[in-house]
């Protein structure tokens, strides 16, 4: 490990103790067929039911617009500033930037993560700022930047679709011009079982390629972002070898999923413009 | 008492505009001031020069606890120094472990406070550090005790010349409210030392 | 537990009494309050004229959020929330929020301290918390207040390191204490020692049956055992605003307008920090008189920190 003159550095080496408890000899395909046994998932949910999701928005202060997400045990909070300048650029640039930071904390995932962004939260930034750079009317605000950062405090799976149905509520907050309200979900597919918004176990598992009657079937995990009203996708990301009918039913089941999502997402919306505009006339 | 001896010795160096080596006991710092400098675009502050302190440690690079002193040291010479008179512009404290026995913290603004001094920018008053030590016999005094191990609690007090009031507090270990208070009587009786020291040093520079 | 309970509703707090002299003062706040436009106007006094705007408020005895000065705001505590980790704890202090959390690792001790483990605390400031931080490595102010966390569990010894060893130089336990502020408001070190005696009173560590012949360790998950804590830190922020009047528990806006800052820890009736980074010279008197200040919250904390380990 680097030594960081920033941080205080603990001892040379160290290894997570997981590493040494009794092993774990199930092949791949047992522990997946553990996780999904007759259409049920090992939380109880079917293959196709998206976990209970509870947003919430305003929770940081200091900054312009927020939300927090919670998707089962995944907990996402999303804080977005005011435009500033863009840092660094001397042309002028006819359409306003956005920059998406997500980052793990360190202790969120089973092994701990640094505090400087690795390639994976890298990956996830830019794929944070793909979803969101065709949703913003970035015209409205020429040559300023809009600072988006995610912050995953416990990740259980799908952290980065939570983190982009964050993003949108946090810059409705925020006040900043949409197009449309966007929303993101994740499906995981290994041997032809799909499984809407998976555990992290269930996406590691979908990750891998597990043999199936001695060849590898189709496995895989895509995340979707869509605009609703415009029924357009913003973002698709997928990892995995997927055949082609697999990705058209997949959309499918995303979009429904997503569908499922945006009247949760309007309805607390419009309790946080009436609770704003009753406060505004309590002023008066 | 027995106090730690205090050496000191002015305008070592040519290039910055004050100059010190303060010793307390064995503890040896050296500090240079430039100022008031051209100021970095991004730390302008336009009703007074903004303070900067660097530390560095006797090898290696600063790390985070040196980070500590830095801002503890800033704060001490912002306070004292009148920074309103110099709008625009920039004071640079630079400080450099030689030697560490002990009373690091004190020596560190003591040598910080003769160098504000040398260089002539105006200040409010002066300030001046002791380092009390707690030992493991329950017995505060002056002197570092001769391992570190035997240290239950250190204190290190930074007082004004004007008034005796306190400007910075540090502490490290555990102890009761008395033995706080008790340092804190030590320490300001120490300061007053600390001040006639500072007084002769000067008187010293402007005699030659 | 679920977090939500505590970013927003009430669980175990601990709400200041007003005392009943305070009490016209801040109904004379209300009319104030009430008033819209005049509201307005306050609010444009104080983007325009931050400190006179609160010279003019603190000259009436108020603050700008209805508190007397030496009144602490709500503090919330929800333990043990993130299964990701060995031990968490979530505080607010107002609306300061800090997460802290703490994951153990195996290491082997340093040769000159062969019979302790590690404890590892960092703290940081993401540019999520508030507009002041920017992306990139830690601001000065993060490695200060880090540096000062590690002091602090460093002097008044809450963990002894010699705990943590499993097998003298071979094996030991690593603690990375990490803590992650969510919404700057003030007074983080309060809410970072409270969030830290939380996450050490949940933290468990799984058993290992270590074999020194063979290096060969086995860790069994089924049996976790909690660490001795030797004591229960309470930290109490004041700010000195214009050299004379002390705040309790100061907000941003106060820390940022303030001229000095004290933070003082208690370890039970012990001190074990009074940290005074510079800033404005205090009497003895005034500074005394914080330490009684801070004595008296003292056990209102720890009454909240019992009580959200009894809810678990």
């Amino acid at each position: 490990m680097p030594v960081d003159h920033k941080r205080i550095n603990g001892p040379e080496e160290t290894v997570p103790y997981s590493l040494f408890t009794k092993l774990n000899t199930k092949s791949l395909q047992q522990q997946f067929k553990e996780q999904v046994r007759d259409e049920k998932r090992s939380d109880n949910r079917l293959l196709l039911e998206h976990r209970k999701i509870f947003i919430k928005t305003g929770l940081v202060s200091q900054a312009k617009g927020s939300a927090y997400i919670e998707q089962g045990k995944t907990k996402v909070i999303v804080s977005v500033f005011d435009p500033r300048e863009i840092p660094n650029r001397t042309d002028y640039s006819l359409k306003g930037e956005i920059y998406c930071e997500f980052k793990f904390a360190t202790f969120s995932c089973t092994k701990r993560r640094l505090h400087q962004q690795d390639t994976e939260e890298k990956q996830y930034s830019a794929l944070m700022k793909q979803a969101l750079d065709s949703t913003v009317c970035r015209h409205e605000f020429p040559n300023f930047q809009v600072d988006i950062y995610a912050f995953v405090l416990h990740n259980d799976g799908s952290a980065l679709s939570a983190a982009i149905t964050a993003a949108g509520v946090a810059l409705a907050h925020a006040g900043v011009p949409m197009y449309d309200l966007i929303v993101s979900a994740t499906l995981g597919i290994q041997q032809n079982i799909k499984l809407l918004d998976p555990s992290v176990t269930e996406q590691w598992l979908c990750e891998m390629p597990v043999p199936l009657d001695g060849k590898v079937g189709n496995q895989g995990v895509i995340v979707m972002s869509m605009l609703q009203s415009h029924e357009q996708i913003s973002q698709f990301y997928q990892v995995g070898n997927l055949s082609l009918e697999d990705i058209t039913d997949s959309i499918k089941i995303l979009e429904n999923a997503c569908k499922e999502l945006i009247p949760l997402i309007q309805k607390h919306l419009v309790k946080h413009v009436l609770k704003t505009m009753k406060n505004k006339s309590e002023d008066k | 008492m027995e106090k730690p001896q205090l050496s000191c010795k002015l305008g070592i160096l040519s290039r910055p505009d004050g100059s010190a080596m303060f010793c307390e006991g064995e503890t040896t710092v050296i500090a240079g001031i430039y100022g008031p400098v051209e100021v970095k675009m991004q730390k302008v502050i336009n009703d007074k020069a903004s303070v900067e302190c660097s530390y560095r440690p006797k090898s290696g690079l600063p790390g985070i606890e040196d980070r500590l002193y830095e801002s503890l040291i800033r704060n001490i010479c912002e306070t004292s120094l009148m920074a309103s008179l110099y709008p625009r512009s920039a004071i640079l404290i630079t400080l450099q472990e030689m030697h560490d026995s002990g009373q690091l913290i004190s020596c560190a603004i003591n040598a910080a406070c003769l160098a504000c001094l040398q260089s002539g920018i105006d200040m409010k008053f002066m300030f001046g550090a002791v380092t009390c030590f707690l030992t493991k016999e329950e017995v505060i005094s002056l002197m570092p005790p001769i391992s570190k191990s035997d240290v239950k609690a250190l204190f290190v007090f930074v007082f004004d010349n004007a008034a005796g009031r306190i400007i910075a507090s540090h502490t490290e270990g555990s102890f009761s409210e008395e033995q706080y208070k008790e340092a804190l009587n030590l320490g300001r009786e120490e300061s007053k030392n600390v001040f006639i020291f500072f007084k002769k040093t000067l008187v010293g520079i402007n005699s030659c | 537990m679920n977090l939500m309970c505590i970013l927003y509703s009430v669980v175990p707090t601990y709400q200041p009494a007003q005392k009943s002299q305070n009490k016209v003062r801040l109904s004379q706040v209300k009319v104030f309050d009430n008033n819209f436009k005049r509201r307005n106007m306050a609010e444009e006094y104080k983007s325009l004229h931050p400190i006179k705007y609160y010279r003019d408020c603190l000259a009436h005895d108020i603050r700008p959020d209805g508190r007397a000065f030496d009144k602490f705001r709500p503090v919330l505590l929800n333990i043990g929330s993130i299964d990701t980790t060995d031990g968490s704890a979530i505080a607010k202090v107002g609306k300061t929020t800090i997460v802290c959390g703490i994951k153990a690792e195996l290491c082997k001790p340093k040769a000159d301290t062969p019979n302790q483990g590690f404890v590892v605390p960092n703290l940081e400031l993401p540019p999520l918390c508030s507009p002041k931080f920017r992306p990139g490595p830690p601001s000065d102010q993060a490695q200060v207040l880090t540096q000062l966390i590690a002091d602090i569990i460093e002097n008044s010894k809450c963990v002894d390191p010699k705990d943590l060893c499993i097998y003298p130089d071979k094996l030991a336990w690593c603690l990375f204490i990490d803590f992650v502020c969510l919404n700057y408001d003030g007074s983080l070190i309060d809410a970072c020692i409270i969030a830290l005696v939380g996450a050490l009173h949940t933290l468990t560590l799984p058993s290992v049956d270590y074999d020194p012949s063979l290096d060969n360790k086995l860790v069994n998950l089924e049996d976790r055992k909690p660490i001795p804590i030797h004591s229960t830190l309470i930290s109490t922020t004041f700010v000195i605003f214009d050299d004379k009047i002390i705040l309790a528990d100061p907000t941003v806006d106060e820390e940022n307008y303030c001229t000095g800052i004290v933070t003082i820890v208690l370890k039970g009736d012990e001190l074990c920090c009074v940290h005074k980074p510079g800033g404005s010279p205090i009497t003895e008197d005034d500074l005394f008189d914080c330490i009684d200040k801070s004595k008296l919250r003292s056990p209102l904390i720890q009454n909240l920190i019992k009580t959200a380990l009894k809810q678990k």
